[in-house]
């Protein structure tokens, strides 16, 4: 009802509301866009689809073991996928919806793989599960062989489903109460009103967690590089292509075969949700969050979260162990070495340039997140599904591709007519050492995920507020950083821990585009993985984790004051 | 509960972040080094050359090298290099195919002044490749023939050979003996049980796969025969050369064909699980070379770095960070743990006619061998 009768008021409003600001605003964000994400995409395609590329297309469509490839790789999306919501949503339901001990600890365990780098997980797995492991051969005495498609899933799905966690957390908690409440008045069970009331309302969480962690999935790089054994993915190929051969063309078109069911999925997901989205009209969650007082299914769901946040306990007390052992799995005496190693020799320059260049990108696409929302939310213009969806290619497109895109697109000076349009961004002689395009490349990964937090956190919110400020007389600009920004607020610290842990984190995207001047933490990890030093590559995954944690505490303090004690969203001005 | 927590992990880390600063304090060199002046101290190195000048003056000078060999080397050396001459010395470490690709992907616009170290096989095919440039070096005198690019493109600094690298623990519980021919290596028992790099990425694992195609005279369908039946038993192709080594060494698997100075290292630094055998039908070998990138931009600092890298002084820091192969210089002292090659049959390894079929057979290995299912 509320909505219906704010519908012309709405109308009118927008219409009325376009300045100076706003169109700053759109312009900076259709040149980001043109520039960091379709620029790249397109010479990837043009690549591609180029003469020299046929010849590709034909070998990998013929061949069986190309086209096993592919397969496998979508199935490790999907089961990636499925099992990352799952595990994601029980943690974000016994938050939320339970009342049980240690649900900090359970938070705190859920948040951990999103401030470390993913083979930091795969590494610990190998020294706890593998041949040798810790548990699985000193333990139990089985030579479990965790290379292959079962490790392999079951590290991504511990490695990515913070993301799907935040996700069904940030959506349970916004999710009114008043609704539950009226079914079981009407005389619905708790099973019922689950199944009914709560599911539908996350369906569009559900989906794009699980369309993140597909695309993750199928994206990540270093894990099948670690541990993938005989299994095969497109990305681990796309690596060899480039890395081993520069065979651009063989890169660009393996890319575009990854890209495909990215975006598939991608699409899917968007219209799917679009039609089934169940968005709460009124502001503000009201009364209490219903909480489940069945005990089986409370300590059922206790029994299974703890179990997995023990797991993840285990697997970072390794890597914090693993730093100070001289060889874990064989000799466990004390050192230093590792972090020595890593903080006197050449890690320093490289735990520097990351995360310069990372709280660079950190504000940036925090900001950018909220403004795209913002105008996608509460902008009607021509174009604005269009912004949206460009906007989170970001995270659509795997990272290799968009890693390739960028080493074809800003490698070498862009010149039209004899005019440098666009100097050289990328790699060690390019301006900054190649930094900038280190930096556009961690904005793309992690503006998506502001987006969608703003996105998700606007939609919550009714539009009256803003209303009233430009009623009062106030402009676009005013009302962004005086009304919407503050309403929005968590969405914002989401999307800027995100944004920095992410671009702390990355690798996939940025594995080509690191300069001798511009060196990149995680890559000088894999390189520590892979040459088998295990002790060195934990020391830098616990200093990658201390920065994330410093960086994070920070940003709390400033931006996020109002929120930790208002759990409610949009209460804090 | 949970502050108490977070409290603990981060006083943990600081304290140790502490101590590794105090304890580094003490035994770290100094890292300043702007005091070394150009007109006593250069000379010792640049002695002979009637080319060079005898007095460079380095301050503001840089160097980036592209290393190949383990990473402690690789800071050892840049290390050595920036104090004796105070010329600012930076390093990205890569692989041999990783290093070719990189180098062409940036062929206008080099990024990097020097190569150095891993197998000639790359050098020469990045001098077929026009990435590197002539510069033969006044300390290059002292190098057996054999052991250098005659027309100067490629110099090497040091020989080592490649060896099976088998974790004794882990063939006792297969019941397999020791490997020691390349026949051994197709064992069924062994499934899943090998490990060698990835040729494309790595110049180790391309040595492996030339040594076999030597064996076979040449016969390409017969080697790739070989790596099919091999890939059976191999559980995965890693990046880096020497990257096997140490899955060995944890056990994770029961055979790495790596370089035996590599399996020595892990041994010394307690994988002391590792044994290593040679192939009797003979084995192939590596000289690592050092050569000046095409386009370089700091060329008199790169020709000094080739310069230093081929004195007895240079080529003896290798034994101290681990690295235990055989310097080329003869005035250098050979480490005992070197391999001793007279004991050991060697193939006869061709570096020009390997370089020149290494992109081929690369490619092909990646498409018909790497990807392929395990039968």
């Amino acid at each position: 009802m509320l909505a219906t009768t704010s519908k012309h008021k709405n109308k009118l409003f927008h219409k009325i509301s376009i300045d100076k600001g706003l169109v700053i605003g759109l312009i900076i964000i259709i040149l980001f866009l043109l520039i960091a994400i379709l620029f790249p995409l397109i010479k990837i395609l043009g690549t591609a689809i180029s003469k020299e590329a046929i010849p590709y297309f034909v070998h990998y469509f013929k061949s069986s073991v190309y086209l096993g490839i592919i397969w496998n790789t979508i199935k490790l999306g999907l089961v990636v996928g499925f099992f990352g919501t799952a595990l994601g949503f029980l943690f974000a339901y016994v938050q939320v919806r339970t009342n049980v001990p240690c649900k900090r600890f359970m938070h705190l365990m859920a948040l951990m793989p999103i401030i470390s780098p993913p083979f930091a997980v795969a590494t610990a797995a190998i020294e706890l599960f593998g041949r040798s492991g810790l548990i699985t051969y000193e333990l139990l005495g089985i030579r479990y062989n965790i290379y292959g498609f079962t490790g392999l899933t079951g590290v991504l799905v511990l490695s990515l489903f913070t993301v799907a966690y935040m996700n069904f957390q940030g959506m349970l908690r916004a999710l009114d109460p008043s609704l539950d409440e009226a079914a079981t008045n009407m005389g619905a069970t708790k099973w019922d009103v689950f199944r009914t009331v709560t599911i539908p309302m996350l369906i569009p969480g559900i989906a794009s967690s699980f369309l993140l962690l597909f695309v993750e999935a199928i994206a990540d790089l270093a894990n099948p590089l670690v541990l993938g054994g005989d299994f095969t993915v497109l990305a681990s190929r796309v690596y060899i292509a480039i890395a081993g051969e520069y065979d651009v063309f063989a890169g660009a078109v393996l890319s575009l075969i990854l890209l495909i069911p990215s975006l598939t999925v991608f699409i899917l997901q968007k219209y799917w949700v679009s039609r089934k989205s169940v968005v709460s009209v009124t502001g503000k969650p009201s009364g209490r969050t219903m909480i489940v007082t069945n005990p089986f299914v409370r300590w059922g769901l206790f029994i299974l979260a703890m179990f997995f946040s023990c797991l993840i306990l285990l697997i970072y007390g390794t890597i914090l162990v693993g730093a100070f052992t001289k060889l874990f799995g064989i000799n466990y005496s004390f050192t230093l070495e590792h972090f020595k190693y890593v903080i006197f020799g050449l890690g320093s320059q490289a735990i520097m340039d990351t995360s310069k260049m990372s709280l660079i990108a950190t504000p940036i696409a925090g900001l950018l997140g909220m403004l795209i929302a913002w105008l996608v939310v509460r902008k009607h213009f021509i174009g604005r599904g269009i912004l949206d969806f460009i906007s989170m290619l970001g995270i659509a497109v795997p990272g290799t591709v968009l890693g390739i895109g960028y080493l074809l697109a800003f490698n070498n000076p862009v010149i039209v007519n004899s005019k440098v349009i666009l100097p050289s961004l990328a790699g060690g002689t390019a301006i900054a050492g190649g930094m900038i395009a280190l930096i556009l490349a961690y904005i793309v990964r992690s503006v998506p995920a502001g987006v969608r937090s703003g996105i998700s956190s606007l939609q919550q919110i009714d539009p009256s507020i803003e209303e009233a400020s430009i009623s009062l007389g106030a402009n676009n600009t005013t009302t962004f950083w005086k009304v919407t920004l503050p309403l929005i607020r968590p969405a914002f610290l989401t999307g800027l821990v995100y944004s920095f842990a992410r671009s702390m984190t990355s690798l996939s995207a940025v594995i080509f585009l690191s300069t001798p001047e511009a060196k990149v933490m995680t890559s000088q990890i894999l390189n520590e993985v892979d040459a088998g030093r295990f002790g060195n590559a934990f020391a830098y995954c616990d200093m990658l984790i201390l920065i994330v944690l410093i960086v994070i505490g920070i940003l709390y303090l400033v931006v996020g004051k109002s929120m930790v004690v208002n759990q409610n969203l949009g209460v804090s001005s | 509960m949970s502050k108490r927590y977070v409290a603990v992990f981060s006083l943990l880390i600081l304290v140790t972040l502490l101590a590794a600063c105090s304890n580094a304090a003490k035994t770290e060199p100094p890292v300043a080094v702007t005091e070394v002046p150009a007109t006593t101290e250069t000379p010792a190195m640049t002695e002979a050359p009637a080319t060079a000048e005898p007095t460079i003056d380095t301050t503001g000078m840089k160097l980036t090298v592209l290393c190949g060999p383990q990473e402690d080397w690789c800071i050892a050396a840049t290390q050595a290099f920036q104090e004796k001459t105070g010329i600012e010395t930076n390093y990205v470490r890569l692989s041999s195919g990783e290093a070719i690709a990189r180098l062409s992907a940036s062929k206008d616009n080099p990024e990097f002044d020097v190569w150095w170290g891993g197998p000639v096989d790359g050098y020469q095919q990045a001098k077929d490749q026009g990435l590197v440039q002539a510069y033969v070096s006044p300390n290059a005198a002292v190098i057996a023939d054999n052991l250098k690019d005659p027309d100067g493109y490629w110099t090497g600094i040091y020989v080592g050979a490649l060896g099976f690298c088998s974790n004794t623990s882990v063939l006792n519980s297969l019941s397999v003996e020791t490997p020691d021919s390349w026949q051994d290596l197709l064992d069924p028992a062994l499934k899943g049980q090998i490990a060698m790099a990835h040729p494309a990425t790595s110049g180790t694992a391309f040595t492996a796969f030339w040594t076999v195609n030597t064996l076979n005279n040449l016969d390409e369908e017969a080697t790739f025969g070989y790596f099919k039946e091999l890939h059976n038993n191999i559980l995965q192709y890693t990046k880096t050369g020497s990257a096997p080594g140490p899955m060995a060494g944890r056990g994770e698997i029961a055979v790495a064909i790596i370089f035996s100075h590599d399996c020595v290292m892990y041994q010394k630094q307690g994988m002391t699980d590792l044994k290593v055998s040679f192939p009797s039908e003979g084995t192939g070998y590596e000289i690592g070379g050092v050569a000046i990138i095409n386009g370089a931009r700091n060329l008199d600092a790169a020709k000094m770095w080739v310069d230093w890298s081929l004195t007895a002084e240079a080529q003896e820091i290798a034994a101290t960070v681990g690295s235990y192969q055989l310097p080329t210089n003869p005035d250098a002292a050979v480490p005992p743990e070197a391999v001793k090659l007279d004991t050991i049959k060697l193939v006869d390894y061709d570096f020009v006619a390997s370089a020149a079929a290494k992109k081929a057979l690369t490619e092909r290995f990646d498409a018909d061998i790497a990807p392929a299912p395990k039968e």
